[in-house]
């Protein structure tokens, strides 16, 4: 953890960013006055008094819609990101240690999950589904999300595995969970710290492009949905910005922050991982 | 005949993703319980229609689905029809045929993103092969740039570039293919309104794809540039372009499976551009369908981007393996 | 005969403001079908050194004065940019980890083809290849080895693929800089022996052998040279320089014991007391001062000169006191 003090300057902007514009998404709705789905104005007012960041085309307002929005991409987005790097963890490590039959069929699956775009996976599931509760959708987006991670973390695993420790503990009699937990998972903290912050930058665009697409979750804000509406009411066209601008600035600001906190990290990290890969 | 191996293992693995695909394609909107007909149509003609109309067109799907048949013979009849090119029947705009809708919108699409692809492709890696040599300023800003360009999503840049360039300042058209009042032929007239429509979208898919292939070709170019072999090669005083050209090509063969990724977002991301700008290309026919909930449309659409990006990766794994000697070795098992 | 006289050789890195003394004046005969060994711990600038003289220096190394003379002409080393012509041709580098040293996605032929055309740009491809398979089959290669990748090559097959590349233009000299340190004991003895083939049948006038290991270079080297901090501190025959050596830090270089064997490059001397000197600083007097037991006041202000007795020469204070009171009796 010595390495987390080398980190550039950017790292701390772009963390704080996020932190930001989380805690956000964490307190604003508690502490919103109404509802995101009130209508409490005339539609297209621009931001003033009344509304800080104006009305959208139902008389909502923005600001309140905003943080119910931010709060509802983050919230599927942990998910996904949990669920994707848990099930790519664990499929990756699955097949890097025992290798052979298993890691065939793993990685053949995993190569085919890579090949066929996520977003369509996601498309069809969406339209095939009844209810499209945030939890659904987060689910969804890790159970399509995986196949990355699965397949850095056995390319990881294939190399650690060969390592002397490694060996000494299997020789000793070592139960393979064990082997995996105390032997394997420690070398690669830091790796898999980096593939969830990768995996949570995905998952939010995806929420965002299935939501832009029609296909959002139901009966809530999200930053995608607000988008969704603000293209499908022209507010582009009728120049009413603030209603357009402000989900893309925001889905903007959050996946710049997260991609700039991972090349950071990459950075610090890396060196030690094309180590690995020289060794090899 | 390595390479023939190569290029046969790779098909036999397009060839199941193909089969996967498919078959998402069609069992997943059939996991939606009851008969998948009934819920379709009662949602499409929802109160606008009559008892007639309405029992002519369930006969029609139920038909063509061949849903009185078992699951199974379902799905053969959907290959048989697929691989005829037979996609079906339009819910929303009966009796519309979705192959003709598809084929209507689709030169608009490759129009916009083949140029932008390759250009991109062409100008990333160029990009970020010199901000790798230069380092430095230069480089940072590169980098900076680079980043913030992959990281917003396809569809911000293009509301960004919408507004600021069509709307706040008013140098392009607001959206759509071509103006109102023209009709889609081959005039001079017509080519330039409709060029002066495809720049926008077309300027912000090349953006993005800058972005991405700068970023990559950076992080490599700047790893070789050190390598054992350069040192070497400079000791006997190849020339600068000699040495370049090695450099390129091993920085380079990462940056073609790069290419083969990207095509999967990029095909996707592109399709949400097109939604932004109403450009009436496949991703605004998807946008519409999945409002008016015309499933067969959305079926021939996520099938043709599937069809589409699997050649594509396919085309790029056999370039990958003309190029490099090493992969066609690992498929020999090689070390 | 003097092949290759190196003289005044001064260098250092440049890194922002800081600067890091790399060379001080550093001075090298290498003789007609003789191996010149030189020998030092890490750091003391043997590495840096055979990039200068395979006349390649790195972007960040600035020499500030210097001459290589070589086949009847004197090399400005101050001027990297005139010395492109000369690489390959007049000097070659037989590098270090010569296992990376081939461009992983170009066939040996077609390589061995770019640096034949970097010295004779009309030479047709089936003459490079002609050329090269007779160098390799030389080196005991089959010819089939053109046309193979580096990948497809076993490690010691990719050692001598190295050493035909580098020697392909038939250079006068050749600069191996520390070439078997990655290697195991057997494929450094092959190495070995290759290399002092490629001297006594002529395909290389001279060679300068870079290494942190004594014993090796015991057995391979005609000449010895010893490296400390930047400077050669003796030079003489290696008979002699390993059984007499003169300097003190020679004498403790070769009083410690140096295993033989890949990893110990970085290791530092266990017998000498202290660590070498910080070459961020210029020195004045002799840089092994501060550890040399037998260190008179003079050593730490003035620099010794470098004395010459018959076929040796030493740079210590002491050496030329008994040579003073030699003459005085």
């Amino acid at each position: 953890m010595k390495a987390l003090k080398t980190l550039p300057p950017r790292f701390h902007a772009a963390a704080a960013v996020f932190l930001l514009i989380g805690a956000a998404g964490v307190i604003g709705p508690l502490v919103a006055p109404a509802a995101p789905g009130d209508l409490l104005g005339p539609s297209f007012q621009p931001p003033g008094a009344d509304f800080l960041l104006g009305t959208d085309h139902l008389g909502r307002s923005v600001g309140i819609q905003l943080v119910h929005g931010i709060r509802t991409s983050l919230y599927i987005g942990l998910l996904a990101g949990i669920a994707g790097t848990v099930l790519g963890v664990l499929i990756g490590t699955l097949a890097g240690y025992r290798g052979g039959l298993v890691d065939e069929i793993l990685m053949g699956l995993t190569n085919i999950m890579i090949t066929v775009p996520a977003i369509i996976v996601l498309l069809l599931l969406s339209i095939s589904l009844d209810t499209r509760s945030v939890t659904v959708m987060g689910v969804c987006i890790g159970a399509v999300s995986w196949p990355w991670t699965a397949r850095a973390v056995r390319s990881q695993i294939a190399s650690l595995r060969q390592r002397e420790h490694v060996d000494i503990a299997r020789l000793s009699g070592s139960r393979t969970w064990r082997i995996i937990a105390v032997e394997l998972l420690p070398y690669m903290m830091s790796y898999i710290v980096m593939a969830f912050v990768i995996q949570l930058y995905g998952a939010i665009l995806a929420e965002a492009a299935l939501s832009l697409l029609g296909l959002g979750p139901a009966g809530t804000a999200s930053l995608g949905v607000m988008l969704h509406w603000a293209i499908a009411w022209e507010s582009i066209r009728g120049g009413q910005w603030w209603v357009f601008l402000t989900p893309t600035v925001f889905i903007t600001a959050i996946t710049f922050s997260l991609l700039l906190v991972q090349s950071s990290l990459d950075t610090v990290f890396n060196p030690r991982l094309r180590d690995g890969k020289a060794a090899r | 005949m390595t390479l023939l191996r190569h290029i046969l293992t790779k098909l036999g693995w397009y060839a199941a993703a193909f089969a996967a695909a498919l078959a998402l394609n069609f069992f997943l909107p059939r996991l939606l319980p009851g008969n998948p007909v009934d819920t379709l149509i009662g949602q499409a003609l929802r109160g606008h229609a009559s008892s007639e109309t309405k029992q002519r067109v369930y006969e029609t799907y139920i038909a063509e689905f061949g849903l009185d048949q078992n699951l199974w013979t379902q799905f053969l009849t959907y290959i048989g029809k697929t691989l005829q090119g037979d996609f079906g029947t339009s819910f929303s705009r009966y009796p519309a045929d979705v192959a003709s809708m598809v084929a209507d919108a689709l030169p608009w699409t490759i129009a916009l993103q083949l140029p932008a692809v390759l250009l991109g492709w062409l100008i990333g890696n160029l990009v970020g092969a010199v901000a790798a040599y230069r380092r430095g300023g230069f480089d940072k800003s590169v980098y900076l740039s680079s980043l913030f360009l992959t990281a917003a999503p396809y569809y911000c840049l293009a509301v960004l570039l919408l507004y600021g360039l069509a709307v706040a300042l008013p140098l392009f058209p607001t959206g759509g293919g071509w103006s109102f009042g023209l009709q889609p032929e081959w005039t001079g007239l017509f080519a330039v309104d409709a060029v002066s429509h495809w720049f926008l979208p077309f300027l912000s898919l090349l953006l993005v794809f800058i972005g991405g292939q700068a970023i990559g070709m950076r992080s490599m170019a700047v790893y070789e540039v050190d390598a054992d072999y350069v040192r070497f090669a400079e000791s006997f005083g190849l020339a600068d372009r000699k040495i370049i050209g090695y450099i390129f090509r091993n920085g380079m063969l990462p940056q073609i499976t790069g290419l083969a990724l990207a095509i999967g977002t990029l095909v996707g991301g592109a399709l949400l551009t097109e939604i932004v700008f109403s450009y009436p290309g496949i991703g605004t026919l998807l946008y519409e369908a999945i409002l008016n909930k015309d499933y067969p449309v959305i079926q021939a659409v996520t099938l043709l981007v599937l069809i589409v990006v699997l050649v594509a990766n396919f085309l790029v794994d056999v370039l990958y393996g003309l190029i490099d000697p090493r992969i066609r070795a690992a498929e020999r098992g090689e070390r | 005969m003097t092949l290759a006289r190196l003289t005044g050789l001064t260098a250092h890195y440049a890194a922002g403001d800081a600067k890091f003394h790399a060379l001080d004046d550093v001075g090298l005969d290498v003789q007609s079908g003789q191996i010149l060994g030189v020998v030092g711990e890490s750091g003391c600038g043997k590495s840096t050194m055979a990039s200068v003289l395979s006349l390649n220096p790195g972007p960040s190394l600035r020499v500030t004065s210097g001459t290589l003379a070589i086949g009847g002409k004197d090399v400005d080393l101050t001027d990297p940019a005139s010395h492109r012509p000369l690489r390959g041709g007049t000097v070659a580098l037989l590098p270090q980890g010569a296992l990376n040293a081939l461009n992983p996605t170009r066939r040996v032929g077609a390589m061995a083809h770019d640096i034949l055309a970097a010295g004779d740009k009309r030479i047709k491809r089936a003459e490079s290849l002609r050329r090269t398979a007779a160098r390799l089959e030389a080196l005991e290669l089959p010819p089939r080895v053109l046309r193979a990748y580096p990948h497809q090559l076993s490690g010691g097959m990719r050692q001598r693929v190295v050493t035909a590349l580098a020697t392909l233009r038939n250079p006068r000299l050749l600069v191996a800089d520390e070439p078997s340190s990655a290697l195991d004991v057997s494929s450094q003895r092959l190495l070995v022996d290759l290399l002092r083939r490629l001297v006594s049948d002529g395909l290389v006038e001279g060679i300068v052998f870079i290494t942190h290991d004594v014993a090796l270079l015991s057995e391979l080297a005609d000449r010895i040279a010893v490296m400390y901090a930047g400077r050669v501190v003796e030079e003489a025959p290696a008979r002699d320089l390993v059984g007499s050596p003169r300097h003190p830090y020679s004498q403790a270089l070769l009083a410690s014991v140096l295993v033989p064997e890949p990893g110990t490059r970085g290791r530092r001397l266990a017998g000498i007391p202290g660590s070498p000197p910080d070459l961020r600083a210029p020195i004045a007097g002799c840089p092994f001062e501060p550890r040399c037991e037998h260190a008179m006041d003079k050593c730490a202000v003035e620099r010794p000169p470098r004395l010459v007795t018959g076929p040796r020469d030493d740079s210590c204070w002491r050496s030329v006191d008994t040579e003073e009171a030699a003459h005085a009796r």
